[in-house]
């Protein structure tokens, strides 16, 4: 199968700075893709260039079956772009501002009329559509963005952290409509810091200061673990029953790496250690009463990546 | 290529823009009209009853009389005799003066000699238009005064008899109806359309503008027409006050007015879209816009001050703004009656610096963020 997006050595710099230091990526057709990263990681940046509105100092990026930088014109036919910021006019009703999308990519007539109602209902945001953007709710606001992105029936989607800043209902909401669209065979790439969100992707690449990490379905990132995690926790009755760990202190002997999660800590042991965990955990943190023995989940896996100590251990076994 | 169906769509958006945020459609109506009415009463440049004193050291019946004069005119209110001052300043301080008559104790007896008598007038010069019309009107004041009060008949040497030409009542409203509408036409299209197009940049709608298949040029022109619309009611506006309550006629041709008003808004335009490809954030857009039209076009363009009287390099940029040319034609058209026989060069200067400046934003208007 062909990739929809295929990104070779990208690099490009931002106000004096390197954003994206050689990035290779494919993303395959369709795809539910996520762009995990902190802020500063360099997902935005990827994003402009693959919506065509910046370009990479070098690198090759072939989308759609087009070089990105003759083909750019063509391109622009075929993907949606949601960029960071809530992008539409505020002063304009739900009902205008889907109007005007449709008007500028030539959607007319009955056809106008038949796709804006099925995007109003998609979205759910047919019993508003008379009233002004600026007025929606967070959560709203980014459905009204997304069925805009939608109108001109584009082939990928590229949304630049469509869900920071809206409340957790909301943002499975969105999750659940960009599933759908995924389920209907549109590819969509989506950049988030949340690392929850990365679970419910296809496919996933970790950013981190310009360069990715890591990358693979969440399945293939998690069997990739390479440490025995615990959660260390307080007593129930002690005084103090939220545990914190330093981030500059060393971590427990025969640990590799030991951070708050929930209350609790998740600490993630050396491969091959033998002896009582627990009893290792109390030198560091005498407060420790119990440690049980977890699954990691996505978040503990980027923990372990972005602290680069995965990738040692991987290339010492 | 350009589709009109997606230019209307830019322009009609814009129009729902404008009337959604009604508070700047209002002091984009009123503005122009309230301007017109400060520059009606503020730029009134005829001083009355200017505070004055007179020293009299010795009260002969003649320098009354001539002091009698002095209030007598409506020019000058003498707040006060004082025989002699020490110190002048204190006059100053003390009373609110502009100006201070000194008379000599022997003025009764110098005027009737061959040398002469000598009166010193102090003047206050902290405001200069004032101190210039008070330093004009004391010498033939005082001169008439005392050949008055000698029975001495003016000879008749020179009669001169000056005629004023096109503005013969020399009224204000005929100096500030051109100025302002060269000011305003420049401020509001420089000003709506750069911030017009910050705001989508601000707003990042832009990027999406540009992944749409719409063209540079059709955002670019669907959002200047319907802020030619507003500009041009404006200049109707500045007109019709001006007509109403000031009494300004248009000597010349009103449809020629009109468009050579188009040539200018065109201009403005421009200017404004070239400070949007400059400007990223509204804000920036405003005072770029403010400080690229108001100022040169108040102090450069021969509104208040002569062109003619300014340094070189001020005269030479004097000589690029558009507001200049614009004024000549307004104060050509409105005062004088004349048309594009007289006035084609100021317009193919305009307009060369409109498209001139068109070319350049269209140019730097990025296709890319």
């Amino acid at each position: 199968m062909e990739s929809i997006v295929s990104i070779r050595s990208l690099a490009k710099d931002h106000a004096g700075e390197k954003a994206l230091r050689g990035i290779s990526l494919e993303v395959p057709d369709p795809c539910l893709f996520g762009l995990i990263g902190a802020d500063g990681a360099g997902k935005s940046t990827l994003m402009n260039i693959l919506a065509t509105l910046s370009d990479p100092d070098s690198g090759e990026v072939r989308m759609l079956g087009l070089d990105l930088r003759k083909g750019f014109p063509r391109i622009r036919d075929d993907i949606g772009y949601m960029p960071q910021r809530f992008s539409l006019y505020q002063d304009l009703s739900v009902l205008e501002n889907l109007d005007f999308f449709a008007d500028i990519f030539g959607i007319r007539g009955k056809a106008k009329a038949e796709r804006m109602d099925h995007l109003l209902e998609f979205a759910g945001l047919a019993p508003f559509k008379g009233r002004r953007a600026g007025l929606l709710s967070g959560g709203m606001k980014q459905k009204l963005a997304l069925a805009c992105t939608l109108i001109h029936h584009p082939k990928l989607l590229l949304l630049d952290e469509p869900t920071v800043g809206v409340d957790p209902v909301a943002r499975r909401d969105f999750w659940t409509m960009l599933k759908s669209l995924r389920a209907q065979g549109i590819s969509l790439i989506v950049s988030t810091p949340y690392m929850d969100e990365a679970a419910l992707c296809d496919s996933l690449a970790l950013l981190h200061q310009g360069a990715v990490i890591a990358g693979g379905s969440p399945a293939e990132m998690l069997a990739a673990y390479p440490y025995r995690l615990y959660r260390v926790e307080a007593a129930p009755d002690a005084r103090i029953s939220t545990l914190n760990y330093p981030g500059d202190k060393p971590p427990p002997p025969g640990f590799e790496l030991i951070y708050p999660s929930g209350g609790s800590l998740h600490a993630a042991e050396k491969p091959g250690q033998a002896g009582d965990p627990l009893g290792r955990l109390r030198l560091a943190v005498p407060e420790a009463a119990s440690a049980t023995m977890l699954e990691p989940a996505l978040e503990d896996c980027f923990f372990a990546l972005l602290s680069g100590k995965t990738a040692n251990a991987a290339g010492g076994a | 290529m350009m589709s009109g169906s997606r230019l209307a769509t830019i322009a009609r958006k814009e129009v729902r823009h404008i009337f959604r945020d009604w508070q700047t459609l209002v002091v984009v109506l009123v503005m122009p009209v309230m301007m017109m009415f400060l520059y009606g009463y503020a730029l009134n440049a005829d001083a009355k009853e200017i505070p004055v004193m007179i020293e009299m050291p010795s009260p002969a019946p003649e320098t009354r009389q001539v002091a009698d004069k002095i209030d007598a005119s409506s020019l000058f209110s003498v707040r006060g005799t004082v025989p002699t001052a020490s110190d002048p300043r204190e006059l100053f301080r003390l009373h609110g003066i502009k100006a201070l008559f000194r008379f000599p104790s022997g003025f009764a007896r110098d005027v009737r000699r061959p040398g002469g008598a000598r009166v010193q007038v102090l003047v206050d010069g902290s405001d200069p238009n004032l101190g210039t019309i008070i330093r004009n009107a004391a010498e033939p004041m005082l001169l008439g005064a005392t050949l008055e009060v000698l029975g001495v008949e003016q000879p008749k040497v020179l009669d001169l008899r000056t005629l004023i030409l096109y503005n013969p009542e020399q009224r204000s409203a005929l100096f500030f109806v051109p100025g302002l509408m060269a000011v305003i036409l420049l401020m509001i299209s420089a000003l709506l359309t750069s911030v017009a197009i910050a705001r989508e940049k601000e707003l990042g709608t832009m990027g999406q503008l540009l992944v749409s298949p719409l063209r540079p040029l059709e955002i670019i022109v669907g959002k200047i027409i319907p802020y030619l619309f507003l500009a041009a009611v404006d200049g109707f506006l500045i007109l019709a006050v001006g007509r109403v309550a000031f009494g300004v006629r248009i000597a010349g041709n009103p449809w020629f007015l009109g468009a050579c008003s188009l040539a200018y808004i065109f201009t403005a335009l421009s200017i404004g879209l070239l400070i949007s490809t400059l400007a990223k954030r509204q804000q920036h857009a405003m005072f770029m816009a403010l400080g690229a039209t108001m100022m040169p076009t108040v102090l450069l363009s021969g509104f208040i001050f002569p062109v003619a009287s300014m340094p070189l390099p001020l005269r030479i940029l004097s000589h690029i703004i558009p507001a200049t040319y614009f004024l000549e034609i307004v104060r050509g058209i409105i005062l004088k009656g004349v048309g594009l026989k007289e006035l084609w060069t100021p317009l193919i200067v305009l307009m060369g610096e409109g498209l001139l400046l068109m070319g350049i934003a269209i140019r730097k208007f990025k296709v890319k963020l």
